[in-house]
């Protein structure tokens, strides 16, 4: 059995590669958050997939899931998509009657899709919701600062600046700290990520000025609040987001300013960090060189860029992450609604058990 | 036929029982039942007459009790014996069997420690205490045997009897000195005395279970799980020797016979949260047996159903967390633990069998030292160790990377119920100045969780016997004396100095002798010392926020998640 299916298995997955699925369903749809890409690709699997068995497909399922893992620098933004659908999937297997076990296998299969389908399209409202649920935060007057580009956030920004009824009405300024990083690693090409949700809120009559990262401490004396998007919310309730998130954070906590977190629930990951450290991933964040070592690399990168030798997937610095604790959050606005850092677990563990 | 009215309050028992004595004739038909009742209160064993003791120095001072109120009122209620009458005087009996129940389950030691149920420490302490105490005349000599093992003796009182012309004053004094052996913020916590031995246990005890207790009592069987573990395994062997009698169901009966091993059990220790929640399963097991179900059948359900929940709830529990415990070892850790946790054991026991190399760091704290055995179990298995006591803490905590905790009970706000020390070793985790903070990670079946909440560690907290303090002070400090040979050499080398720093030397090194010499401990007779008190506390409670994560068998928590575990856990 267990053969068969294995051989099944690597059929299927030739034909479909799931890692190039994930990819262009990323870059396709610019809204798509990757636990949902994920999620997406794992249900364009099953459909590509001729699986007949229930072990069959959840064994087809973990072995590509295992693959995308591989080929992520970052999976963690999507293993919360991929065990979600895997818990998912399990759990309306378990259940019992027509759709059970002892159910037939092809009403089992659609139904999954189906629902899939389902799932998928609610994780893009879920967006909305979450405005709905923060817009109460932004007030009158007040100054958000806020960093990252974050498209929960700026939903979030754009409907508090859309619901005051249009340019005249707006009266809340933001703060953008704009990430250098991509700059310094010779991308000046590329705008900084969220230019383009500075531009729309601009559009929107909403001042916005953008500051560097290192002016956040100088800056947030003008602010009312903190509001950032997460990669992750892990089992404690700190997040896993972009790199700089983590001191904007402890700024906030010294200054006093609250410090509220954007995210989806479809983004909770059963992932417990235990520090910036405990990541399941690995960063080039922080090296240290002297110059024989840099002497070496320019050779090796020389001699790399003529093999084109196969290197470990390596988070470029632009894409690193760090890890808020939760002591650092005020709250955690979801389409669950808003939370505090200690509910998550309870959220986690009514979707686990 | 007023005694059982007398008997009745306690009043001022202990005073009047120290005069009698010394004087000896009052009436001895009040003295047994009072005797009785006051040991419940500071135990007061004082016995009415050396001659009827020694007649019956064989039974417990309770059986001598009783026989002797019967003696006394029998001459008394010879003639006339109404039906009222009678009435009265088997209400008299029976308010006598009572106390005297109530006084044997109280007293510690009663026969015990000349018993020998075993070298245990309080028992050797307390009699220690009692043959130091002020020799007194003859009566000492006839009831010194039967006294010797009970608990709570308290010796000055004896030396002082004979002298009580002098009045209850010095009575009223010597109860009061005596009560403030009990640290006052603990006061609460003193209720009930350990029993010392299975002497005047209920007849519906189990012989697994009066095993059980004794070793509970004496620390054989230590730790929160072992003590879950052997209670589970005691009472299937009491329901695989259970019958039941006839006219009851198993449903119904069995609950009321575990509830007699239950109550022996926690005369020996308090009950930990582990085995109250045990219990209470296995009690719900029990009333959900349907009573159509033939005995037999019924019987082995339940010893599976023991079986399952200790495998469920405690081994494979603790394969999984020391499974993901495990995972957050790296290599180049150092693993500061405090005392001995069985499940950190394994959990660094796994590690290191997963090939990750760690140091670890062991805190011992006194009296129980059950770190010794963690530190030898983990250097024979090829780990490298390093073992310090509490006092050692800063030095330890200086290089560590991850502090690893066993638990008592997670509460459910959070906190962590320990062994005492642990918020000590926590805190310094968390507190340590200018460095980096060290994650606290705390290994907790879910069997451990408790829906009390814990504000502070006096509340809820557990008294061990002080005397442990006392006895378990280590034989000879020996090391850093100075040697009397070389302080000498010092002199003569250095003519100049060394004469003034040699006498200095050699005083010491006097005195540091004559401390050895006297006693094994200068502590051991706190209890006739005034204004001395020793308190020895079991465990105490860690703040949430000191804790980082509880791992258990449901996946990694955060403390704040630990009542919505346990609420699913218990709904399961």
């Amino acid at each position: 059995m267990a053969t068969s299916s294995d051989a099944a298995a690597a059929d299927v997955t030739k034909p479909f590669d799931i890692v190039a699925t994930y990819n262009e369903l990323l870059r396709s749809d610019p809204d798509l958050t990757m636990p949902i890409a994920a999620i997406e690709a794992l249900v364009l699997l099953l459909t590509h997939s001729a699986s007949s068995t229930i072990s069959e497909t959840l064994d087809l399922l973990e072995k590509s899931t295992a693959h995308l893992k591989k080929a992520i620098p970052n999976p963690i933004g999507l293993s919360a998509g991929t065990d979600l659908f895997q818990r998912y999937l399990i759990t309306t297997l378990q259940r019992p009657g027509q759709l059970g076990p002892a159910g037939d296998f092809k009403a089992i299969r659609t139904h999954l899709l189906s629902n899939g389908r389902l799932f998928i399209r609610r994780a893009k409202e879920s967006r909305h919701k979450i405005a709905a649920f923060g817009r109460g935060f932004i007030r009158d007057g007040s100054t958000v600062l806020t960093n990252g580009g974050s498209r929960a956030v700026a939903s979030l920004l754009q409907k508090a600046a859309d619901d005051e009824g249009g340019p005249s009405a707006v009266r809340f300024r933001v703060i953008y700290v704009l990430s250098s990083t991509s700059q310094t690693l010779g991308q000046s090409s590329e705008e900084p990520e969220g230019m383009e949700t500075v531009r729309a809120l601009r559009e929107k009559g909403v001042p916005v000025a953008t500051i560097p990262e290192s002016a956040v401490a100088y800056a947030l004396g003008k602010a009312d609040m903190v509001i950032v998007g997460a990669e992750g919310v892990v089992e404690n309730g700190g997040i896993v987001s972009r790199m700089g998130t983590y001191q904007i954070g402890l700024l906030a906590k010294a200054i006093g300013k609250p410090f509220y977190v954007v995210a989806e629930s479809h983004k909770f990951v059963r992932l417990y960090p235990l520090g910036q450290y405990d990541l399941p991933i690995e960063q080039r964040v922080i090296e240290f060189q002297s110059e024989e070592d840099i002497a070496e690399e320019n050779k090796q990168q020389a001699a790399k860029t003529d093999a084109n030798a196969e290197t470990p997937i390596e988070l470029p610095l632009c894409d690193s992450v760090d890890f808020t604790p939760p002591h650092l959050i005020s709250a955690l606005i979801t389409d669950s609604g808003v939370l505090t850092p200690s509910a998550v677990s309870e959220e986690l563990i009514k979707i686990w058990f | 036929m007023t005694d059982p009215a007398a008997a009745s309050q306690p009043g001022p028992g202990p005073s009047v029982n120290a005069a009698q004595p010394a004087t000896e004739t009052p009436t001895p038909k009040t003295l047994p039942i009072r005797d009785s009742q006051s040991a419940k209160g500071p135990a007061q064993p004082e016995q009415p007459s050396s001659k009827a003791k020694d007649a019956t120095s064989s039974s417990s001072a309770g059986a001598t009790a009783v026989a002797s109120t019967e003696a006394s009122s029998e001459p008394a209620a010879d003639k006339p014996l109404t039906p009222a009458e009678l009435k009265k005087k088997a209400k008299a009996e029976k308010a006598a069997r009572r106390a005297r129940e109530k006084g044997e389950r109280d007293q510690a030691g009663g026969g015990g420690g000349g018993a020998g149920a075993g070298p245990a420490a309080p028992g050797a302490a307390s009699g220690a205490g009692q043959a130091r105490a002020p020799a007194t005349p003859k009566k000492d000599a006839a009831g010194g045997a039967p006294q010797k093992g009970q608990r709570g003796v308290p010796p000055p009182r004896r030396g002082s009897a004979p002298v009580t012309q002098a009045g209850a004053v010095t009575a009223v004094e010597q109860k009061k000195k005596k009560e403030d052996k009990n640290v006052a913020v603990f006061g609460h916590l003193y209720g009930q005395q350990r029993r010392t031995t299975v002497a005047g246990a209920a007849k519906e005890v189990h012989p697994a279970v009066l095993a059980l207790g004794l070793q509970m009592r004496d620390y054989v069987v230590c730790g929160s799980s072992a003590r879950c573990v052997a209670t589970l395994l005691a009472f299937k062997r009491v329901v695989e020797s259970y019958t039941t009698p006839l006219g009851t169901s198993l449903a119904r009966h069995l609950t009321t016979h575990l509830s007699h091993q239950i109550t022996y059990l926690s005369t020996c220790r308090p009950l930990s949260i582990s085995q109250g929640n045990a219990i209470r399963s296995l009690k719900l097991a029990i009333a959900s047996v349907d009573p159509a179900t033939p005995e037999s059948t019924a019987k082995a359900t339940l010893c599976d159903f023991i079986d399952s929940f200790i495998r469920e709830k405690i081994t494979v529990a603790d394969q999984v967390i020391a499974g993901s415990a495990a995972q957050k070892i790296q290599d180049g850790d150092v693993i500061v633990t405090f005392a001995g946790s069985s499940i950190v054991k394994q959990t660094l026991l796994a590690a290191h069998k997963e090939g990750k190399r760690f140091r670890v760091s062991i805190i011992d704290s006194r009296p129980l030292f059950e770190g010794k055995n963690l530190a030898r179990a983990l250097a024979t298995a090829g780990l490298d160790v390093q073992y310090s006591l509490v006092h050692g803490i800063s030095h330890a905590i200086k290089d560590a990377t991850k502090v690893f905790l066993g638990a008592h009970a997670m509460t459910s706000n959070g906190r962590l119920y320990s062994r005492v020390g642990t918020a000590l070793v926590a805190m310094s985790a968390k507190e340590r100045a200018g460095g980096v903070e060290v994650p606290v990670i705390v290994c907790c079946e879910t069997v451990k969780f408790t829906d009390r909440v814990a504000l502070d560690s006096i509340v809820v907290n557990e008294i061990a016997d002080a005397d442990e303090l006392v006895s378990a002070l280590p034989p000879h400090q020996i090391t850093g004396l100075p040697d009397p040979a070389a302080a000498s050499a010092a002199a003569s080398s250095d003519p100049k100095k060394g004469a003034n720093r040699a006498s200095n030397a050699t005083t010491t090194s006097d005195s540091l002798k004559t401390s050895l010499n006297t006693s094994s401990s200068p502590l051991s007779n706190w209890k006739e010392t005034p204004n001395l008190q020793l308190l020895n506390i079991m465990y105490d409670v860690t703040p949430a926020e000191y804790v980082d994560m509880v791992v258990t068998e449901m996946g990694s928590l955060p403390p704040s998640a630990v009542p919505i575990v346990h609420r699913m856990s218990t709904n399961m």
